[in-house]
Order: structure tokens, then C-alpha cells, then sequence
């Protein structure tokens, strides 16, 4: 009874901080047909502003949590500003957006590496302490990663299907021009998508680095989870990232009680490639689909 | 080989030492001054390190080392007149392909006349091949076995490579002998003779636990659960579950990124369990204690080349924090340290470096690596002419000053490094059980 217990906690855990950075991937895609392959930087810069917050200024954790997140944003909106807006009028959009977003990941990445340094910092953003159940200790830390990853979701969930700027997003996911014929500002829509992206990656670099450690290269490894998982779920699906990243979370941390750790990322990309085989436009992929 | 002597005291014995390394430094100062230089033009020493990625840790400190010996080598007139110049490329904690390209540019665009690095994560083979295209001698710490291997295979090509440390393989027997001896000397009492054995990806952590497993039983002990992990590794959660299952008195872990290890204990200390810790090297490095806090101390780590705590290791590594601050690693720092104070003095020797290409001069200089012994703070770099690796005290040689010792520590404050428990004549601790054992 224990290891699955330890199975849930663990599983939960991965897979909320998962949700967290895919959620943003598929937003963007849906939305925009982009693949911001900046994504795991945007989580890197939300972990070391809220580094920065506590170090340098002895903030409380809830500013530099919400440092971290307003960091995340901030990076999305310039990369809206500098990059994006320029080049979503271009011949193809796709391929062009997602060379540009790997040249400006390295650049991020490359200005993180100068200011920081290679030096892994512990990341000061966490709680410490435990509880049980059952047998099994589990740290307050996975709770609050659970809860903030659920707390943003939803949010996001309620956003885009309850309020009018929802709205915008989905209609100008479904249609751009009919969109902007119904008068949505769909450049200034694409803004937001990029920002509320930037918010969520940085809230996930902060929990996943809570559960490592702060590296400018650190949003590499989770940005290739969240990439699997938007494909899984279907790209472009918010509510199937969110499902899809903790099922495989689950799924990950079963195999690596089961069969061993090393078993759990190849046969995470096991399952994967026979979901796709089974279902090509992924699990809650559809060929045009109202996403939300 | 191996060569024997009579022991001598413990207070004699470093004594002597710390004369000798004294010694090493006046000898290359007297050679400068009687030395009339033949340039003014900067030896550049090339220097590819893993400056970023999970090895980032030890490259950072790796250039450090190289920064300190270039300032005082530099401070005592260069090489024969000729002032050091370091130039450091980034390997990225990547394989051969970076690796190699580092290499590369290091002798093609920066004219290196020497490769000095820690150690680089690839097969080991990418930068003895840079070094044998361009006949520059290469120094490395990559601690690992297919270095000999390839020595053995080709020793006129690969003249100029030098492992100035260990192969990794002692480690395995060196861990079940270190853990046999505290059991039979009655300092740890366990509970059973189970180890748990967690490794990663990499080869030099895979034989390291392969050598415990297979050598396990003729220490008396079991292996209860070997565990490969990923690297990064952050959640520890499945494998802490089969700890708890079946606790072993024993666990080895021979994954070594000290961030990965840190994660480790803080996740086992949320609920400890009445088992060792030992933790391959990683855990040697500032920033283990950095991120693990207090969840470090009591832990067990060992090294085939960390810092001695004796007179010349302990001066090595108070001017290091002095200069580089208190998260910086002596442990890690001094292995280029002492690499380039060797290569310093065997160029010295040899009548001047060789420029890239230059094979005649170079051969020169690696015979005097090859030949001599430099006692450094991690201690006596003595070279194996038919592996070109260093020998290790207490596996090969018996003789504390004709080995580089493989050194167990027990971290006992999370702000210091911890201090030497194994072997004699460098031990300045005994080993305490550490605080979570609860019988």
C-alpha cells in the first residue's frame, strides 16, 4: 500500500510540474500555430528571477514566486514585441517561428550562463517539512506543487472558457481572420497568449527547480516532457496537456518503482508512440477542433 | 607495478612531503632564474572544460584551478621566461563530438601548446585524438579505464596523453574494503550486509557500481537493489519507496552530479533510514553542502583526487577559498591546480614547451612527466609508464609517496568540506555514525 502511495505522491508530483510547463506549449500552438521552442528558457528565467528575489532582496516567498511568474510573462511579451510580431504575416509562419524561437532560446540562455554563471544554486522558493500518509512521508513541498499547478490551470480553464479576453483566444484559435472580422485585436490576443504562456513556464521553472536545482540549461529536460505531452494530447489541447502530463507523470513513476528507474522516460516514449499510432492527431486531438 | 617501503611515522611522513612539495615549486623558480629566455611570447595552455551542463560544478572550479596555478606560476617567471596564458573552451558537459571541437580550437585558433582539463563527460578518446593530430601533450582527470586501455593499445600515438589521476576501477574495491575495515575495527555495526547500489547513465558510474556488484560477496556483503537513474534526477521518490521496502545498512551511490546526490539525501532525510551513505565524489564539492544543508551531514564520500588535509593541502586549499570564496571546491579546483604545476615544471625540464605541432619538443616534455614525481596538495602525481595514468595509494603501491590516495571523508558540518577519515597517513577524523540512525 505504500508504494502506491509513494506512486500517487510521486506521480502527482511530476506530472503537475509537467502540466505546468505544457500547458503553455499547447496555449501557444492552439492558439497560434507556434511552437515556442524558447519555452524550457521562459522556465529557466521564472526559476532565477525568483532566485534573484529572495537572494538579493529577502523578499517573502509568495513576491518572489510571484516574481518568478511576472518574469516568465514579462520574457513572453518581449519575445511577442521583438520576434513574433514581425514574422506572423510571413510565408511560412510555422517553420520560421520555430527557428527563431531556437535562436532566441540560445540567446536567453547564453545571457542566463553569462549572469549566473554554470554554478547549480539550490532554489530558496520552497517549503521544507513533511507529513504522512500511511507509511510514506511527503514533503509539503509536492503539495504545493500539486495545489499551484492546479490553482493555475484551473484559472487558465476558467479564463478561456468564462471571460470575453477566453473568448478572443479561442476564436481567434478557431479563425483568425473571422476573429478579427468580429473585431478581436488578434495581434494584441497573441500578446496575451504569449505572456500567459511566459507566466505559466515561469511558475514551472520555480517548482521544478524547487525539486532540483537552478541552471541555465535546466528548462531543457522538462521542455522536451512538455513537448511529448502536447503531442500526446494533441497539439494545440489545454485541458488534454493538463490530463495527458498527469497521466504520464503517474504512468513515469510506476515504471521507475516497477521496473526500475532507467525504464521510465524510454517507456514513457513507448506509450507514446503507440498512442500516436493509435490516435495520429493524439488523445484529445481533433483535425480542426475548438480548443479550450 | 607496485613498489613497497618501510612505513614511516605519520608526523614524519607529511613533514617530509610538505618539504617536498616546497621543493617542487623552488625548483622550477631556480630553473627560471638560471634560464635565459628564449621568448617573451605566452605559453597558451588550453583548457576544455565543461563550463556548463550537469559537469558545470567541477568546470567552474577546474578554471579556477587553472587561474590560481597560472597567477603563481607566472609569479615565479613563467616557464623559462615565457609567461602563461590560459584560454578556456566549453565542452558543455557534452560528448566526444563537443568535446573534441574544444580541442580543436583550442590548438587550431588559440595555439595551445598544452590541453589541461578536469575531467569531460565523453568516451575519453576525443581529446587524446586532438592531442596525438597536433603533438601537444594532454592532461586529463577523466578517472577512467578506457584511458589505460587506449594508452595500452597505442602508446606511440598516444604519447602525450597523461591521466594524472586513478582509473575510476578503484573505486568499487576501494568502497567494499574502506566498509569491510570500519566493520572489523567495530566503528559500524550493521544491521545487515546489504548494499543498495544506485547508479547513472554514465559509464564511469556504471563500472564503478559494476565493480561493487561483482566484488560485493568477497567482502562479505550483498547487493539488495541496483538502481541505474537518469541524469538530472530530481524526484527520488520510487527509488526511496524500494529503499524503505527492503532496507539495506549499506547504500553506495556512484551517480555523481553533486546536484542530483544533493536532491538524494534531502529527499532521505524526510524520512531517514538506519543505512550508510557513501556518495562517489560528487559530494565532495562545495556546492553538495550548498544544496543539501544540512540534510550533507554524516554523509561518506570518497575521491581518487581531492585536497590532502595536510600542511601543503590545507595551505592549498585556505589560499583557494581565500581567493575564490567560501561556495568554491578545493577538491575539485586543485586537480587542474596541480596538473599545470606539473606540466610547469616537466616543461621546465625538458628545456621549454613545444608549440602545437611541434613533436620532438613535446615527446620531450611527456618523457618528464612520465618520469618524475610531483607532490601536489591532492598528493604524489606519480605516472604508470605502461598506462600513462597515475598509480593510486593504497590499491597499487603501499607507499604513501608514490600514489595518488584514494581518500574517504565524512562531511561533518555543512560549511566545511569533510575531513579526511581514510587512509593513513592523511586521515585527521574518525568516522561517527551519522545523526538519523536511529539503533
Amino acid at each position: 500500500m505504500d508504494a502506491i502511495i509513494q506512486i500517487l505522491v510521486s506521480g502527482l508530483t511530476l506530472g503537475a510540474m509537467y502540466a505546468l510547463g505544457a500547458v503553455g506549449l499547447a496555449l501557444t500552438f492552439g492558439t497560434m500555430r507556434m511552437f515556442n521552442m524558447a519555452h524550457g528558457v521562459f522556465m529557466t528565467i521564472g526559476a532565477y528571477a525568483a532566485f534573484s528575489t529572495v537572494n538579493y532582496s529577502g523578499a517573502p516567498l509568495i513576491i518572489a514566486l510571484l516574481m518568478g511568474i511576472l518574469a516568465g510573462g514579462l520574457i513572453g511579451a518581449i519575445m511577442h514585441l521583438l520576434v513574433v510580431q514581425f514574422m506572423l504575416e510571413t510565408e511560412d509562419f510555422e517553420i520560421n517561428i520555430l527557428v527563431a524561437t531556437v535562436g532566441v532560446g540560445i540567446l536567453l540562455q547564453d545571457f542566463l550562463l553569462k549572469v549566473y554563471g554554470g554554478y547549480p544554486f539550490s532554489q530558496p522558493v520552497q517549503i521544507d517539512g513533511i507529513f504522512r500518509i500511511g507509511g510514506v512521508a511527503v514533503a509539503y513541498q509536492s503539495v504545493v506543487i500539486l495545489v499551484l499547478a492546479t490553482v493555475l490551470i484551473s484559472a487558465l480553464a476558467w479564463a478561456l472558457t468564462r471571460t470575453k479576453f477566453g473568448m478572443a483566444i479561442r476564436a481567434t484559435a478557431m479563425n483568425r481572420e473571422a476573429a478579427m472580422l468580429m473585431g478581436v485585436k488578434t495581434s494584441r490576443t497573441y500578446l496575451q497568449v504569449l505572456i500567459i504562456a511566459g507566466m505559466l513556464a515561469g511558475a514551472a521553472g520555480i517548482l521544478i527547480s524547487s525539486l532540483s536545482t537552478l541552471s541555465p540549461e535546466m528548462g531543457q529536460n522538462p521542455a522536451v516532457r512538455a513537448f511529448v505531452i502536447c503531442v500526446v494530447a494533441g497539439l494545440g489541447s489545454v485541458t488534454g496537456a493538463g490530463i495527458a502530463a498527469i497521466a504520464l507523470g503517474l504512468f513515469e513513476a510506476a515504471i521507475q518503482y516497477y521496473f526500475g528507474v532507467r525504464y521510465g522516460l524510454p517507456l514513457m516514449l513507448a506509450l507514446v508512440v503507440v498512442v500516436l499510432i493509435w490516435r495520429p492527431s493524439g488523445l484529445f486531438g481533433k483535425q480542426e477542433v475548438v480548443r479550450s | 607495478m607496485t613498489y613497497k617501503t618501510t612505513n614511516t611515522s605519520r608526523r614524519g611522513f607529511l613533514k617530509k612531503a610538505s618539504a617536498g612539495g616546497a621543493g617542487s615549486i623552488a625548483l622550477l623558480a631556480g630553473m627560471n632564474q638560471s634560464a635565459v629566455a628564449q621568448s617573451t611570447d605566452p605559453i597558451v595552455i588550453g583548457a576544455p572544460l565543461p563550463m556548463t551542463g550537469g559537469a558545470a560544478a567541477d568546470g567552474i572550479e577546474f578554471r579556477r584551478g587553472l587561474e590560481m596555478a597560472v597567477e603563481e606560476i607566472n609569479g615565479l617567471g613563467g616557464i623559462l621566461g615565457r609567461p602563461l596564458e590560459l584560454v578556456v573552451e566549453d565542452t558543455e558537459s557534452k560528448g566526444d563530438d563537443v568535446i573534441g571541437s574544444a580541442g580543436r580550437r583550442l590548438v587550431d585558433r588559440s595555439n595551445a601548446s598544452v590541453l589541461i582539463a578536469g575531467y569531460n563527460l565523453g568516451s575519453g578518446a576525443a581529446l587524446p585524438g586532438v592531442a596525438a593530430d597536433a603533438s601537444v601533450v594532454y592532461m586529463h582527470a577523466d578517472t577512467l579505464v578506457a584511458h589505460n586501455e587506449l594508452i595500452r593499445s597505442d602508446p606511440e600515438t598516444y604519447y602525450g596523453s597523461f591521466q594524472y589521476d586513478p582509473a575510476e576501477i578503484y573505486y568499487g574495491v576501494g568502497y567494499l574494503k574502506f566498509m569491510r575495515d570500519l566493520i572489523d575495527s567495530g566503528q559500524f555495526t550493521p544491521a545487515n550486509n546489504k548494499i543498495a547500489v544506485i547508479t547513472g547513465p554514465i559509464a564511469y558510474s556504471i563500472n564503478i557500481a559494476n565493480a561493487i556488484r561483482e566484488s560485493a560477496s568477497e567482502y562479505g556483503f550483498e547487493v539488495s537493489l541496483f538502481e541505474s537513474v537518469q541524469a538530472p534526477t530530481s524526484e527520488w521518490g520510487p527509488t526511496m519507496a524500494k529503499l524503505r521496502e527492503d532496507p539495506p545498512s549499506m547504500i553506495a551511490i556512484t551517480h555523481f552530479f553533486p546536484q542530483d546526490q544533493a536532491q538524494f539525501m534531502l529527499q532521505f532525510m524526510n524520512d531517514p533510514i538506519d543505512s550508510l551513505v557513501y556518495m562517489q565524489y560528487g559530494a565532495s564539492l562545495a556546492a553538495f553542502r550548498d544544496i543539501a544543508g544540512a540534510a550533507s551531514e554524516g554523509v561518506l564520500y570518497a575521491t581518487l583526487i581531492g585536497a590532502l588535509q595536510d600542511d601543503i593541502g590545507q595551505k592549498f586549499s585556505t589560499d583557494y577559498v581565500a581567493r575564490f570564496g567560501d561556495n568554491s571546491s578545493p577538491n575539485s579546483g586543485g586537480q587542474t591546480y596541480s596538473a599545470l604545476h606539473a606540466y610547469a615544471i616537466a616543461a621546465a625540464l625538458a628545456g621549454g614547451a613545444g608549440a602545437p605541432y611541434e613533436e620532438e619538443q613535446n615527446r620531450k616534455v611527456a618523457d618528464r612527466l612520465r618520469t618524475m614525481i610531483y607532490r601536489s596538495p591532492m598528493g604524489s602525481m606519480r605516472i604508470d609508464p605502461e598506462t600513462q595514468s597515475a598509480y593510486c595509494y593504497p590499491a597499487e603501491t603501499d607507499d604513501p609517496s608514490l600514489g595518488m590516495p584514494h581518500i574517504f571523508s565524512q562531511i561533518k558540518s555543512q560549511t566545511e568540506t569533510g575531513p579526511i577519515i581514510s587512509p593513513a597517513p592523511y586521515n585527521v577524523a574518525t568516522f561517527d555514525l551519522p545523526s538519523w540512525f536511529k539503533s
